[in-house]
């Protein structure tokens, strides 16, 4: 969190965090809670990918421990029939509907092909199964395959920070020499153009006749996968949605995906590329005019960060101990990689009931702002804009409040138009409304400029705005 | 795609709420809203259970005759329940006897009581058809899609056709349609403790979020002295407009959406007919001070909530609670029975606190989960299944009330090995005998939804393609548990 509010690489952290709403995990699995350094390492991974390539997401994606573990493929094993043990498929699934292609194929312009109407599903249950034998194997870095069952991450941890290993060899009296399925045809995908003779990985001799390594078959699944059309429309929109608009025009995404496909030097994947498609594209420069539903409702946690970067908050204790954030009743109903689910915080085609359903529009982020998260929020904001700035400075060395630094909004007290102009230009791009402009002056207005020690205005303007639908409606 | 349209058109008119309230009377279904209000003031309300992740069943309810049980012991190895810690069920289904899972017994108690309340319902899950094993081997019958994906399948089983592309729950859906029959028009009939759910989803009756641990209210502008008045009124002002995009509007109609419900649910959850049940839920929620764990907390409140309905003036109630951690891939031993005590002790609980107001016979209780789990283990846990068994609980049918309990109902499957299992679309991963468009319409039924185009077969168009043939079966879609 630090690093999204004062790190030099803003575009970056916010790529990171919108893949992190892709590819997710999340300390809220058991397996992970409390492994706050091992996420943070994952969080990295993306952060460093951000401008990288998609394919390398995806590899250093699977080989992490931290998803191993999340999607439960870490310690999965080839099939076992005497035993009726077969490898774990919850990897194989999710890496395809949720990192990759979706459930349905799409044209490039992210909108789905129809098959008398209906959609075409993208993969079934064989290949599932075929991508599910792949990630069979896969433990600790440092494993020797006679502890695959019981070697752990290290006394430090250190293996949390490496990418997982598939050993093999060296087995202890019956134990297996390989946990990998070398053995079997893998039906993994078939399309247009693929590689594998009809997405098939044929069988192998297994170890050590094996003819290639666990890891070469992994990126051979890879391959298989990133080759499919529908990789470029998927992560297109699941892009522009999180960094622009819930709702792009089909143009828009196929602008998007066309570059994803082709970066101009022949390359896939290219995030750099992709990112500033999306961020030049002219329907992320113009502000909408029509109901067209364009823009989106900022994220609790990007207006929780916006509003610190605004202000130039700052924490006395030189760390950010955002106490609310992990608060039980998640007021701010968000934090990184701390999703409920591997489907995020949000669903990307959630509609809520009335007026945007009729008009046919997804809004995703009006998942969490239910009851309980609008009231919450509003109460944090009383917090926030009210108390912990820098006009009530700490007195106890323990405390850990984040404070905005509100002086230079404080300055503005006797002028409410600058005011007002400052904190539209700090938190609405200008945007603010005439109607709503009005409304604010005169609220303001009736407040001694000196109360509060010359900072309730500000405090109450600041407020107000937050609350807003014209402020929490991003366009 | 008729019902949609009938749908979408109503919700147009909602704009115009004068309009809306004329109309909605002609359409809200006549023959429901006659036979439902001949009774009048008599209260309902359907309790959901959501056990997120997929319910491993096959180890809440396990054969305990001897050979039976070898079998089950055989196909699922080390996460297999040990014979002789099972607590015995009785009667049995047909002649074979089952045990429940020891971390139940609350629920084996109720189940072996006289005048039982509490009924099992064996094997549920999405179907678009009846579909035997081979006609899913040859592809010949059509299944719901995306089979074994966690958030297909809760939105299939909440979802009134398992392969609807809207996203609207049959809860919200009979929400829609029972919702004029409450005086109270201002506060949403669906309820949930547990957030955003597809089964409360409908076309006009959003839910009201109501966190387990009480209302919370917005400080800044709620309570009623001079300076939150003002800033209520001021942002009141912002709140009216004009608002040009159409997202803004929706955040506008959420937050005044919340702002009344918060108001009504506060007030009437402090009053008399409250209050005077907060020792005994107390004491049933949390026996000798102990604490009270989600699922308890959200039974707790909507007990409360059910205690403040004349206060509330609501006659037809639609609950949601939600607990997750059953997607037991690698923990089944250790963490599942966690999940399968709190469900039994909260349960029981609630039961008992329903009959200390005496509605137990006019609210009924029922689980799902996206799917069941595969039979075969992948030696920690399990895997996505299909069909699973499921709970239905409310006053025992021979004192008035709705569940004929102590019994099973619908079939179960076979729990050989998958090679040689009849029942299993391969790997251990079970095909329902019972759709959830059958287990979800007896429940609507009783609910007040009639039979036939004006009820039954607007909101649930598949149910008719089901009959339940079992033994003592009904011979309709719908199955016996409820009367």
């Amino acid at each position: 969190m630090s690093r999204a509010l004062y790190g030099n690489d803003q575009l970056r952290q916010r790529v990171a965090f919108a893949l992190s709403e892709i590819l997710v995990t999340s300390d809220k699995a058991g397996s992970l809670g409390g492994e706050t350094y091992a996420l943070a390492h994952y969080y990295d991974i993306l952060a460093n990918q951000s401008f990288g390539n998609y394919r390398e997401v995806l590899e250093q994606v699977s080989l992490s421990p931290v998803m191993g573990y999340y999607l439960t493929m870490f310690r999965n094993r080839k099939p076992d029939v005497a035993n009726n043990i077969r490898p774990d498929e919850n990897y194989a699934r999710e890496i395809m509907q949720l990192f990759s292609i979706g459930l349905v194929q799409l044209n490039v312009d992210g909108t789905p092909v129809l098959s008398g109407g209906q959609p075409v599903p993208t993969y079934n249950q064989e290949t599932i199964r075929g991508f599910a034998h792949v990630f069979t194997g896969w433990v600790w870095g440092n494993c020797a395959v006679r502890d695959y069952e019981w070697c752990g991450p290290g006394a430090d941890g250190a293996q949390w920070f490496a990418p997982m290993s598939n050993p093999q060899g060296n087995g202890w009296d019956n134990l297996p020499l390989t946990y990998h399925a070398y053995e079997g045809n893998k039906q993994l995908l078939n399309y247009p153009g693929v590689a594998l003779p009809n997405g098939v990985m044929l069988a192998q001799p297994t170890y050590p006749a094996n003819t290639q390594t666990p890891r070469q078959n992994m990126e051979t699944a890879l391959d298989n996968l990133f080759g499919h059309p529908n990789v470029a429309p998927f992560i297109s929109k699941l892009l522009i949605q999180r960094l622009v608009s819930s709702n792009p025009s089909p143009a828009y995404v196929g602008r998007v995906a066309t570059v994803f496909n082709n970066n101009g030097s022949g390359v896939k994947g290219d995030l750099r590329a992709v990112v500033r498609a999306i961020l030049m594209d002219p329907e992320a420069r113009t502000v909408p005019t029509d109901a067209s539903g364009r823009g989106k409702l900022r994220e609790p946690l990007l207006r929780l960060t916006q509003y610190w970067r605004a202000t130039g908050a700052t924490n006395h204790t030189g760390r950010l101990r955002d106490w609310f954030v992990h608060w039980p009743g998640n007021y701010v109903p968000q934090y990184a990689l701390g999703s409920n689910t591997v489907f995020n915080f949000f669903l990307p085609d959630y509609v809520p009931p009335g007026e945007a359903a009729l008009a046919g529009l997804v809004a995703p982020e009006f998942q969490i702002q239910t009851d309980n998260n609008v009231v919450g929020f509003s109460n944090i904001l009383d917090g926030l804009t009210r108390y912990q700035h820098n006009g009530n400075p700490p007195t106890d060395p323990n405390d850990t409040y984040t404070r905005a630094n509100l002086a230079s909004l404080r300055l503005l007290r006797n002028n409410v138009d600058a005011l007002l102009e400052r904190i539209d230009v700090l938190l609405m791009s200008g945007q603010m409304s005439p109607h709503m402009r009005t409304v604010l002056r005169s609220y303001i207005l009736t407040f001694n400029p000196e109360s509060e020690g010359g900072y309730k205005r500000v405090e109450e303007a600041l407020w107000m705005v937050m609350m807003s639908p014209e402020y929490v409606i991003e366009k | 795609m008729k019902r949609r349209n009938f749908l979408r058109h109503t919700a147009c008119l909602a704009a115009s709420s004068a309009a809306f309230t004329a109309l909605s009377a002609k359409f809200n279904l006549a023959h429901a809203a006659n036979r439902v209000l001949l009774g009048g003031e008599e209260y309902r309300a359907l309790v959901c259970v959501f056990l997120y992740g997929g319910n491993d069943s096959f180890n809440m309810v396990v054969p305990y005759d001897q050979s039976p049980y070898n079998t089950y012991a055989a196909t699922r190895g080390s996460v297999a329940v040990p014979r002789n810690q099972l607590l015995t069920l009785t009667p049995t289904a047909n002649g074979a006897a089952y045990g429940l899972h020891p971390a139940m017994p609350e629920l084996r108690a109720l189940f072996n009581q006289a005048n039982s309340p509490l009924a099992m319902v064996a094997n549920v899950g999405p179907l678009l058809h009846p579909i035997t094993k081979a006609q899913y081997d040859a592809g010949s019958v059509a299944t719901p899609p995306q089979l074994f994906s966690h958030e297909d399948q809760s939105t299939y089983w909440s979802t009134p056709t398992a392969n609807t592309i809207d996203r609207n729950g049959w809860g919200g859906l009979l929400a829609d349609e029972f919702t004029g029959q409450n005086q109270n028009q201002t506060l949403a009939m669906t309820i949930s403790t547990d957030g955003e759910n597809v089964f409360q989803a409908g076309n006009n009756v959003v839910p009201y979020f109501l966190p387990p641990w009480g209302v919370e209210t917005i400080g800044a502008i709620t309570p009623s002295w001079s300076e939150p008045t003002n800033r209520r009124n001021a942002f009141n002002q912002l709140l009216a407009g004009p608002l040009d995009h159409p997202l803004e509007r929706a955040y506008r109609d959420g937050f005044n959406r919340t702002v009344s419900n918060y108001t009504q649910m506060q007030a009437a959850l402090s009053s008399a007919a409250v209050t005077q049940y907060e020792t005994t839920f107390n004491n049933l929620f949390a026996p000798g001070g102990a604490e009270v764990d989600y699922l308890g907390n959200q039974l707790r409140m909507i007990a409360r909530v059910i205690a403040a309905r004349s206060v509330l003036q609501m006659t037809r109630q639609v609950f949601f609670v939600g607990i997750g951690g059953f997607d037991n891939h690698a923990d089944l031993l250790t963490a599942h029975p966690t999940l399968l005590s709190s469900i039994s002790r909260n349960l029981n609980a609630f039961y008992y606190a329903l009959g200390a107001m005496n509605v137990q016979n006019n609210v009924v209780t029922f689980t799902a989960s996206e799917f069941g789990r595969t039979l075969s283990n992948n030696g920690e846990g399990t895997d996505h299944g299909w069909g699973g068994h499921h709970l239905v609980l409310g006053g025992g049918a021979l004192t008035g009330g709705p569940v004929r309990g102590g019994r099973f109902y619908g079939l179960f499957p076979s729990l050989a090995a998958s090679a040689s299992n009849p029942d299993d679309a391969g790997w251990g991963q079970i095909i329902p005998t019972t759709s959830v468009d059958q287990y979800a319409w007896t429940l609507a039924r009783w609910y007040g939804l009639p039979d036939g185009a004006a009820g039954r077969d607007l909101i649930f168009p598949n149910a008719t393609r089901f009959t339940d043939r079992t033994p003592s079966g009904t011979g309709q879609p719908h199955l016996g548990f409820l009367g």
